[in-house]
């Protein structure tokens, strides 16, 4: 064996250290590293709550407001006696002040065979019939029980109430539905929460039935696999934040990216007709860069106070090993090899700063070296 | 006595008469234009901001002098006019624009934190047919930015404007985007920035306090810049990395024999008193160029932190060990020389490693 105690034991000391601190700062690390994801995983719950509370609550506004409309005696007459000019005279100024102040984006009466009779917002366009792609208002007038959900009508998609319309004497007249635009929801989500979101629809239901939408919708910028891109909060964040392969890969458990140096974390929520076909994506995203921010500090800390602790013990362990003990056996030994060779001039200098044992050794060398000089 | 005091008050009377009819006539001489209240309350005002060009950036002063654009849209039922062929609104620039805005209704909105007066400030005001108005303000001037020090060399920062509207509370007029304003505002992709990296625009919402609990529409519209690191790392920190090397040399110039050190500790005590005076002029010299450093903690207050406490520690380890032997004489010359041996490889380490950990945590 040719390793030397004086390199050997340092050296198995010094790597027991470095395996210690580093493990314990590996720990340390994970245990913050598993911190930050419990709360980054908090904020993507958060944002999910967030998303679908929202929806529901846009599904319920749509909702209350048909039937209050529905329920209105002259709207009722009206509709069942079939005059469009007038039921148009009557809910017209009524839908411009809930469009242009409460995000209300389209309202229809339907009659029961699912024909539009009256569009609020496209008064020129009726009598198509809407049984292909509204089944929400087929189902409506067939069962007469009110439903509420995401469907792609013509001007768009829409968060939509359907309820069924009675007229004066209790029989079925039809229906009625009210659609909430998602831009006000999306942008008013973003100004409480600091969220930017962006809607995706698919691209085929929006092709055929969306017949309305304007040109600059349906674009290859817009594009993300089978979706094309409704809204946005900030398209230019948001079109790296939602590539295609995001889209088609689409989890909701969330992701993080770094872009421009600030870390966002992005959730994908599918968005389903009420048949559970799934119409579109609604991408969320927050600024993580403070939680990552804090994660990367706290990893060069602790890597700092770990490189400390290996430093620190490193050199107490080649202190006290070449320090107490190899270096004065190296200097004793030196005397007594001095003494073999017949010189008793070198004597143990300060053997009181030596330890116990170093001191009973140097003793023992010097009593030989006096016994000696007395032989001598 | 009486006579004379009634004709007092009489002749008071009158003088408050005249005063009150005064202030009548010039109140309501030219009576403000009410706000259009055919869309109800609050007025919503569509607003977008666009840093047109960007001429400086003063850290120091905490500004930017600027040019940008402020467009405000809004609806006045009152302003419709019939629509007539060829043309799609009506156009009024300059003084043209002045003078028609003064006859209308145009919310008072202002650009808070501007320093001083603008340099240069025109209107180009357009009214489309069915009451749409947008309101262009181009100006020029010094907007005050808040700098964040903290992570320099590696920062990020905003250049704000903020848009404040003025007398009505955001219960009667609020101003409000969507993507397009923020295309609006995030347009302009030629701009450049000497040192400074440009990124993505965005607007925030932040209501501004009022008198008695009112609270008053205010947008922030914020250009993202960060710092090309680069540039700042040749002036500030090779000399604060150098002055490192200064205690280091300090402790690592002396020479042990025998557990017995060589040099006199004087001559090591001389060159880490010049290394003291070096980096207080160093400091002196940063915090002239960049008083916003030291103003507040960042990475280099630390690393002048660091560099004082290197010299204090240098000094400490001439004095206890080189000057005293205070090892020595408790633990022998052998663990003292051990120890010394250990020192020179082991605070280099410790120095260095602190040094870049201290840039890491600003890059994080």
């Amino acid at each position: 064996m040719n390793v030397t105690f004086r390199r050997g034991a340092p050296t198995a000391l010094i790597c027991i250290v470095v395996v210690v601190v580093v493990t314990l700062a590996f720990l340390s690390n994970r245990l913050f590293h598993n911190l930050t994801n419990a709360v980054e995983q908090n904020q993507f719950d958060l944002m999910r709550t967030i998303l679908r509370s929202s929806l529901r609550a846009a599904e319920d506004r749509a909702m209350a407001r048909a039937e209050m409309v529905a329920n209105l005696p002259t709207v009722r007459d009206l509709f069942a006696k079939r005059d469009r000019e007038r039921l148009l005279a009557e809910c017209g100024p009524m839908f411009e002040i809930q469009k242009s102040k409460y995000g209300v984006d389209q309202m229809q009466f339907h009659l029961p065979n699912a024909v539009s009779f009256l569009r609020l917002h496209a008064p020129p366009q009726h009598s198509d019939d809407l049984t292909k792609f509204r089944p929400l208002v087929v189902a409506v007038n067939t069962d007469r029980v009110a439903r509420k959900g995401l469907v792609v009508a013509r001007t768009g998609p829409a968060i939509f109430g359907v309820v069924p319309m009675v007229d004066l004497a209790g029989g079925h007249a039809g229906s009625l539905d009210v659609g909430m635009d998602f831009n006000p929801i999306l942008d008013g989500l973003k100004a409480t929460y600091q969220l930017e979101l962006a809607l995706f629809i698919a691209e085929e239901p929006l092709r055929r039935f969306a017949t309305g939408l304007p040109g600059e919708v349906l674009t290859e910028e817009n594009r993300r696999g089978k979706f094309i891109k409704f809204h946005s909060t900030h398209w230019t964040l948001m079109k790296d934040l939602a590539t295609e392969a995001d889209v088609i890969n689409v989890t909701e458990e969330g992701y993080t990216r770094k872009l421009r140096g600030i870390t966002y974390g992005a959730l994908i929520l599918p968005l389903r007709d009420p048949n559970g076909e799934q119409l579109g994506l609604l991408v969320v995203a927050k600024d993580f860069s403070a939680s990552r921010a804090a994660s990367g500090r706290s990893l060069v800390w602790q890597s700092l106070l770990a490189l400390f602790a290996i430093v620190t013990l490193a050199v107490a362990v080649i202190v006290v090993i070449r320090g107490l003990l190899l270096r004065p056996v190296q200097m004793i030994t030196e005397r007594f090899r001095s003494l073999a060779e017949g010189d008793r001039t070198k004597p143990i200098e300060q053997p009181e700063t030596l330890c116990q044992e170093m001191r009973e050794l140097a003793g023992t060398y010097e009593q030989l070296r006096g016994s000696d000089e007395e032989k001598e | 006595m009486m006579k004379k005091s009634a004709l007092h008050s009489r002749r008071w009377r009158w003088l408050l008469s005249i005063f009150l009819a005064l202030h009548g006539a010039t109140s309501f001489a030219e009576p403000a234009p009410a706000l259009p209240l055919a869309g109800g309350l609050p007025v919503v005002v569509r607003t977008g901001l666009r840093f047109d060009q960007i001429d400086s950036i003063d850290e120091n002063e905490r500004s930017c002098t600027a040019t940008v654009d402020l467009r405000l849209r809004w609806r006045d039922a009152r302003l419709a006019y019939p629509k007539e062929d060829g043309a799609l609104f009506q156009n009024f620039k300059d003084a043209a624009a002045e003078a028609r805005m003064a006859t209308m209704w145009v919310p008072r909105v202002e650009l808070a934190n501007t320093i001083g007066s603008p340099t240069f400030r025109t209107f180009s005001l357009r009214i489309y047919p069915d009451g749409q108005v947008e309101l262009m303000q181009r100006t020029s001037s010094k907007f005050a930015t808040s700098f964040d020090p903290q992570r320099f060399p590696f920062d990020q920062q905003k250049l704000a404007a903020e848009v404040v509207v003025r007398g009505d509370d955001q219960d009667r007029v609020a101003l409000d985007y969507h993507q397009d304003d923020l295309d609006f505002s995030a347009s302009g992709s030629d701009r450049k920035l000497d040192r400074w990296a440009l990124g993505l625009t965005n607007i925030r919402r932040e209501p501004l306090s009022g008198l008695y609990d009112t609270l008053h529409s205010r947008l922030w519209i914020e250009l993202q810049i960060r710092r090309q690191f680069t540039m700042a790392m040749a002036p500030i920190f090779i000399p604060l990395f150098a002055s490192l090397l200064i205690p280091l040399m300090a402790v690592y110039m002396n020479r042990v024999e025998d557990g017995e050190f060589q040099i006199d500790a004087f001559e090591l005590c001389n060159i880490v008193i010049g290394g003291l005076f070096a980096v207080i002029a160093l400091n002196f010299t940063v915090n002239s160029a960049y008083p916003m450093l030291g103003d507040a903690d960042n990475t280099v207050t630390r690393l002048f932190g660091l560099n004082y406490l290197a010299l204090g520690a240098a000094l400490a380890i001439i004095i206890a060990l080189f000057r005293f032997n205070l090892v020595q004489r408790a633990l022998g010359k052998y663990v003292q020389e051990q120890l010394y041996l250990s020192i020179v490889w082991a605070a280099p380490l410790l120095v260095l490693g602190t040094a870049i950990a201290l840039l890491l945590v600003a890059m994080a």
